[in-house]
């Protein structure tokens, strides 16, 4: 494993970099839990990593809640994420997809930017942020900062949407500060319970009024497409309805729609009708466990 | 890290310097910017404690403490641990008290946790930040908690249960000595 290292302290520097490196091959480099194991195959030379774990700027560094938005720097920790009172208590599906990332030594050095930039279908924090419909924060070496819904930034397996020349600063999530029930949990399904990438996984944050009302649905999924999926019409069918009252029928109806967004492959894991009849008795045990 | 100048780049073949503490000394040392933290531990300070096992991330025996924090030293690049601190196994047995074992130490000793011993040091650092972190957060975790906290290590020979057993002393030892029930 050969690389050249350079380590920006500022942003400012950060961006220097990038530009510097432009049409030449360089990755970046955070928690570096999957990028060693990525660069132990390679024989390339010529590559240079720019190291962002010397970065020194709150932006990417921090979590932040302020009034109308949670704000999460993409250099923040699984284990930092799931120590967050705030989050703990306004977003817990995050903290608990966090927990089952990885293990405890994984979950200190992995970081949220790196498992959305991974882009895998199996990402855990990034199920989890789909299903918060969080934002992506990325800033170009020139111009402006652009922000894109966490769904969009997918384009396919290992891919996103980031350009050569921009880097992704961090997540914000809409939030507001009314009294809400919420009912989360990240489901994950593996050959194991721990240091597991999900065969079928999924993420669901719902939100009730004092009523039992629902009124903030959200449902991701993940390894069963090419990448994480939001079940919108899933959403939208349990708003307006009372999570208390729904029957056996309502919650096939409701399972159909998330299985509806799902289009597994058979691989060494599982096999694709595994997948989808696990994740369609997932979708209605979440309806039922609450 | 000492470079001409840290955003660009000192072209390849260059050499980082980082200072660092291992196992309380301050050291300074010139690496290669891809060097590994284990090969770091193993090849250059000599710290043989410190076991290569999967080399991946999967079973542990690699645990050090970065700042307290366990961390696999195999994904860890070397030269982020500039300016921090760093212990291995070799850490906790100089003691603070002078050489001997630590808590940990004993307690995995007294219950018969270990086998062949090849994951002792990396379970011993892992349980050490456990151990930590429950303090610090005034926690006294359950067996599931415990058996949470070591899903990042792999044994092999013992089938966990002594390893768990020893983990849950420390914790009944703490309770003993403040008279909590």
């Amino acid at each position: 494993m050969n690389f050249d290292l350079v380590s920006p302290t500022t942003t400012e520097d950060l961006l220097r970099a990038i530009d510097e490196h432009r049409g030449r091959r360089f990755r970046f480099g955070a928690g570096y839990t999957d990028l060693l194991l990525d660069l132990e195959e390679q024989q390339d030379n010529e590559l240079t990593v720019i190291n962002l774990a010397r970065l020194n700027d709150p932006s990417f560094t921090s979590i932040v809640h302020d009034g109308g938005e949670m704000r999460i720097g993409a250099l923040v920790t699984a284990s930092r994420i799931i120590a967050d009172r705030k989050l703990q208590s306004r977003y817990p599906v995050l903290c608990q997809a966090a927990g089952q990332h990885g293990s405890r030594q994984i979950r200190h050095t992995a970081t949220v930017g790196g498992n959305l930039c991974t882009a895998s279908p199996a990402g855990d924090m990034a199920c989890a942020l789909v299903a918060l419909r969080a934002r992506c924060d990325i800033l170009p070496a020139r111009g402006d900062a652009r922000s894109l819904a966490v769904s969009d930034f997918f384009l396919g397996v290992r891919e996103t949407d980031l350009k050569e020349d921009e880097v992704l600063r961090r997540v914000i999530i809409p939030t507001d500060d009314g009294e809400v029930k919420t009912h989360s949990d990240f489901i994950k399904i593996g050959k194991r319970r721990s240091m597991e990438c999900a065969v079928v996984s999924i993420a669901y944050h719902i939100e009730s009024d004092g009523d039992d009302t629902m009124t903030r649905a959200g449902i991701a999924i993940g390894s069963v497409a090419p990448t994480i999926k939001y079940a919108r019409s899933a959403c939208e069918y349990l708003v307006g309805k009372r999570l208390s009252s729904l029957g056996p029928s309502e919650r096939d109806e409701f399972a159909a729609k998330v299985v509806e967004y799902a289009s597994p492959i058979s691989d060494i894991r599982a096999s694709a009708w595994y997948r989808e009849d696990v994740l369609f008795n997932m979708s209605k045990s979440i309806l039922e466990n609450h | 890290m000492s470079h001409d100048n840290s955003s660009r780049s000192g072209g390849f073949g260059h050499r980082l310097t980082i200072a660092f503490t291992i196992n309380g000394r301050g050291v300074t040392r010139e690496i290669r910017p891809a060097l590994r933290l284990i090969d770091l531990i193993r090849d250059d300070l000599g710290l043989k404690g410190t076991k290569p096992g999967c080399l991946e991330g999967e079973c542990g025996a690699c645990t050090v403490l970065v700042d307290g924090d366990a961390v696999n030293s195999c994904l860890y690049l070397a030269a982020n641990i500039d300016g921090k601190s760093v212990t291995t196994i070799e850490g906790l047995s100089a003691g603070v008290d002078g050489p001997g074992l630590d808590p940990v130490q004993r307690a995995v000793v007294e219950h018969g946790a270990v086998q062949c011993g090849f994951c002792t040091s990396g379970m011993i650092m892992a349980i050490e930040s456990f151990k930590r972190q429950c303090d610090t957060d005034g926690v006294v975790p359950n067996r599931e908690r415990i058996k949470k906290s070591l899903e990042g290590n792999l044994c092999r020979c013992t089938g966990y249960k002594k390893i768990i057993d020893a983990v849950q002393s420390l914790f009944e030892q703490v309770q003993g000595a403040d008279g909590a029930s």
